[in-house]
């Protein structure tokens, strides 16, 4: 897994799995509406706006993407 | 026919031919070999590679099954823009890794990789059985979708079958000859037509007849305040639990699924596939019109019989004829391209890992391809016409079928340690588990997505076996070139 060290930004990638796994029991529900929309939609809605800008910024200050070199394999 | 239906009618057809004139107008003055037709010649830049991908997201189920599960379910249906946000770190984190693996040793499938890692052209072919299993059901199931869409688009002047028919010989005239590049440039004026007609109904149609979106939510927290969260009215189980696991299995599944890796395998270089997989989430924005366009259908056509179809029945009772053409188009064109990948993909991986058993001869592994991808279009053609319940009840076993051959793609690539019998032993044992609960009903089993139980015990296995009887070199010159290895007879999976 050495091919995954050493790059830290690659952190940002567990925001979609905390907005659309982890959060998911907790937002759940109608109330608060925000907007006219029920707030398991609104949460919805944010995380598809939030998730890319995410994975975005994982690139930013990734070296291999720096680089444009895919990641090496344990075996060839 | 009235005037609304010849008008959409129409356009329909201009659409079609159009089509087959994109396809094959687009490898004009190309080669045409092999490695041009299975993977563009490994060219791609963002565009296409973005619309080849994007491709595999929307599909014909976009019109169809979301607005149909947002009718009928409501909420539960979400999980199709949360699994696409977790799928795309997975696709940021191993899909490169993988298209360098292919690109330096000129694979062009999933069981092209696994027959060169495994140095066994037999695991190959079986993983190329597996996958066609898989994908077959989805050819059918877009046959079957762009009959709906063109028969309801038409006013109901096109016939369910006529329209099967002419999903199959549009997608086999120009997939035949022009390969993923054609599929490509289809997909470029399918998004284009894509994003118009959707954005257009996204602002229109709740606005004409709700008065906004607050409105439209409004009526329902009133009335129908099931549908607004998990597990929604009436579904079969799809509470948090099984929201949750589906987001975290469907996510490592997209780095494997074939005709995925087909799409992201034409790319010119690792970034291409690092920017898409940020870009491409954005996507589900269209997504979700759909989804909210079939809670408004529950107010507008309440009581439909074939809950498919909410909401192109509110297209053809709301808008002009030639608009409806227009969204047929850009519906049927979703599923012409899906149909056309997974058409393709299916026949690269035959005509190399199960006709060709790894045998290195360009020219006859595309004629093989060829026509086993006219035969996988016939076999789902045939299966729409006669049989249109059996094929598709092997669907809800794709993507958790799929998934068990994460580890050994993707861990296999990981970990030189994993041995031929370990990696065998975690897909058997997957797919032992997840077969007969998603066929007997039992998925998701309290709870969870079968497919990730599955998949545990896939990697549990996989593990033990490859350490319990290690290969006696793992280390150092078992890892041989290419070249050397089309030599050995084929048969080493022991």
């Amino acid at each position: 897994m050495s091919r995954y060290r050493h790059r830290r930004t690659l952190l940002w990638l567990l925001v979609p799995y905390l907005l659309f796994v982890v959060a998911i029991p907790f937002v759940n529900r109608i109330d608060p509406v925000v907007l006219g929309l029920p707030f398991l939609f609104v949460w919805v809605l944010i995380g598809v706006l939030v998730s890319p800008a995410a994975i975005w910024l994982a690139s930013r200050g990734d070296p291999l993407f720096a680089a444009n070199e895919p990641e090496a394999t344990d075996v060839d | 026919m009235s005037t609304d239906a010849t008008v959409a009618v129409a356009i329909f057809a201009v659409g079609m031919v159009g089509t087959i004139a994109l396809g094959i107008l687009a490898v004009r003055g190309r080669d045409t070999d092999l490695a041009e037709w299975s993977v563009g010649s490994r060219t791609f830049g963002v565009l296409l590679t973005w619309v080849l991908l994007a491709g595999e997201n929307y599909t014909s189920f976009s019109y169809l099954g979301a607005s149909g599960w947002a009718y009928g379910y409501g909420a539960p249906i979400l999980y199709l823009v949360g699994y696409m946000a977790t799928g795309y770190c997975m696709v940021y984190l191993f899909c490169p890794m993988i298209w360098g693996y292919a690109k330096r040793h000129g694979l062009i499938s999933v069981s092209d990789i696994i027959a060169h890692r495994f140095r066994s052209p037999a695991f190959g072919a079986l993983v190329a059985i597996v996958a066609t299993i898989a994908l077959l059901p989805y050819i059918q199931l877009q046959i079957q979708g762009m009959g709906l869409v063109v028969s309801a688009i038409s006013y109901g002047h096109i016939g369910l079958k006529t329209a099967f028919v002419i999903g199959f010989v549009v997608t086999v005239g120009f997939v035949l000859i022009s390969g993923l590049r054609g599929s490509a440039w289809v997909s470029v004026l399918k998004d284009a037509l894509v994003i118009l007609t959707i954005l257009f109904l996204a602002l229109y149609l709740p606005l004409h007849l709700f008065g906004g979106y607050g409105e439209l939510f409004s009526r329902i927290r009133e009335t129908k305040a099931q549908w607004l969260t998990l597990p929604g009215h009436d579904s079969p189980g799809l509470g948090v639990g099984w929201f949750m696991s589906t987001c975290v299995l469907n996510a490592v599944t997209f780095t494997v699924f074939p005709s995925f890796v087909a799409g992201y395998l034409g790319s010119k270089d690792a970034n291409t596939i690092r920017r898409n997989s940020a870009f491409l989430p954005m996507y589900s924005l269209l997504l979700l019109v759909p989804m909210m366009l079939g809670l408004a259908a529950l107010f507008v056509v309440p009581k439909l019989e074939t809950s498919d179809l909410a909401l192109l029945t509110m297209v053809t009772r709301e808008l002009p004829g030639w608009l409806v053409g227009l969204v047929g188009v850009a519906g049927a064109l979703s599923a012409i391209v899906p149909m056309a990948v997974f058409m393709l993909c299916i026949g690269t991986m035959w005509g190399k890992s199960v006709l060709g058993l790894g045998r290195d001869d360009p020219a006859r592994t595309k004629r093989m391809s060829q026509l086993v991808v006219f035969v996988s279009g016939l076999v789902a053609l045939a299966g729409a016409l006669a049989l249109p319940n059996a094929l598709v009840r092997l669907s809800v076993l794709s993507y958790e079928g799929i998934a068990q051959l994460v580890p050994a793609v993707v861990g296999g690539l990981l970990w030189r340690r994993m041995t031929t019998a370990g990696a065998l032993a975690g897909i058997v044992v997957g797919e032992a588990i997840v077969v007969p609960l998603a066929l007997g009903g039992h998925d998701p089993l309290l709870g969870i997505n079968a497919g990730l139980i599955g998949l545990l015990a896939n990697v549990l296995v996989n593990v033990a076996v490859s350490r319990a009887w290690p290969a006696a070199d793992a280390g150092g010159g078992r890892f041989r070139r290419s070249a050397e290895v089309r030599h050995e007879p084929a048969g080493t999976l022991q």
